[in-house]
């Protein structure tokens, strides 16, 4: 056992000396605030009401009996690891979305909410 | 002069051996996936009756909103990128002059999707889905059948 401990240990060091690992995080950020949602009423609260509560919207969609505003912000995290020989690589993105319907008088119709942004993790790609 | 070697043993050999096997065999494995799981939604939405209220409830917000042909259109996906590359070299650039390389990679991106089509009432009339992820690297990118 005593004469593999040299050869292991040079080889743990190669391993070692050979590796490094990195991190990344992304945000496309929008700063909208998605806690004063259940104030607004579908039926009832009107474009001009959305916008003042979450701000311009990332996108406007043309629907068939509407509009559809689109807000949304993403989060990613990435992690590398290279080890010797051996390298890996991950990315996790995900999105915070809300998305309001209008009908054509501008009155809010439905809305859709997702808040995911915080579920990017690091992590390994197994 | 005293050699370098037997000065420091355990710096110079793990570097060597380290710089020679890093310049003949590699090996990566790459994974991004971007948004959520798209959910299996065949059992509880039914078309004809689910509205677009319900749908936005179980689902959530979606990730592209479209008018079609007179009606709305929501899409949830998910993609998975899945890269691997083997890279197989002889570095005998310093005392040949040219190596030998063989090296092998691959990339699939797969979707999970859901489409729902609205009536302008807010009716669902058209449910689609592709579970792209029940598709297994290696056969998937392997096969030659077209559009797989």
């Amino acid at each position: 056992m005593k004469r593999f401990r040299e050869p292991l240990f040079v080889l743990l060091l190669v391993f070692f000396l050979q590796s490094c690992a990195g991190w990344a995080k992304n945000k496309d950020y929008h700063p909208f605030d998605a806690s004063g949602l259940d104030k607004l009423i579908p039926g009832k609260s009107t474009v001009a009401q959305v916008t003042e509560m979450l701000g311009a919207p990332s996108n406007i969609v043309k629907l068939s009996n509407g509009n559809a505003y689109i807000y949304r912000r993403s989060l990613s995290k990435g992690t590398g690891i290279w080890l010797l020989i051996v390298s890996f690589g991950n990315y996790d993105k995900h999105y915070d979305q809300i998305v309001i319907f209008f009908d054509k008088k501008n009155i809010m119709t439905h809305y859709g909410i997702t808040l995911d942004a915080h579920k990017a993790a690091y992590g390994l790609p197994f | 002069m005293v050699s370098p070697f037997k000065i420091f043993p355990f710096v110079m050999y793990p570097f060597i051996v380290g710089s020679l096997i890093t310049g003949c065999v590699s090996y990566r494995v790459i994974k991004a996936v971007e948004g959520r799981s798209v959910p299996d939604i065949f059992a509880e939405f039914l078309v004809g009756t689910t509205t677009l209220q319900e749908a936005l409830e179980a689902l959530g917000a979606p990730d592209q909103v479209a008018e079609l042909e007179g009606k709305d259109v929501l899409i949830y996906q998910q993609s998975l990128l899945f890269n691997s590359g083997l890279s197989f070299g002889i570095p005998l650039t310093d005392i040949w002059g040219s190596g030998f390389d063989f090296s092998a990679y691959g990339e699939l991106v797969r979707y999970d999707l859901v489409l729902l089509s609205f009536t302008p009432d807010g009716i669902l009339s058209e449910i689609a889905s592709e579970k792209g992820s029940r598709y297994p690297y290696l056969k998937t990118i392997l096969s030659d059948k077209k559009g797989n």
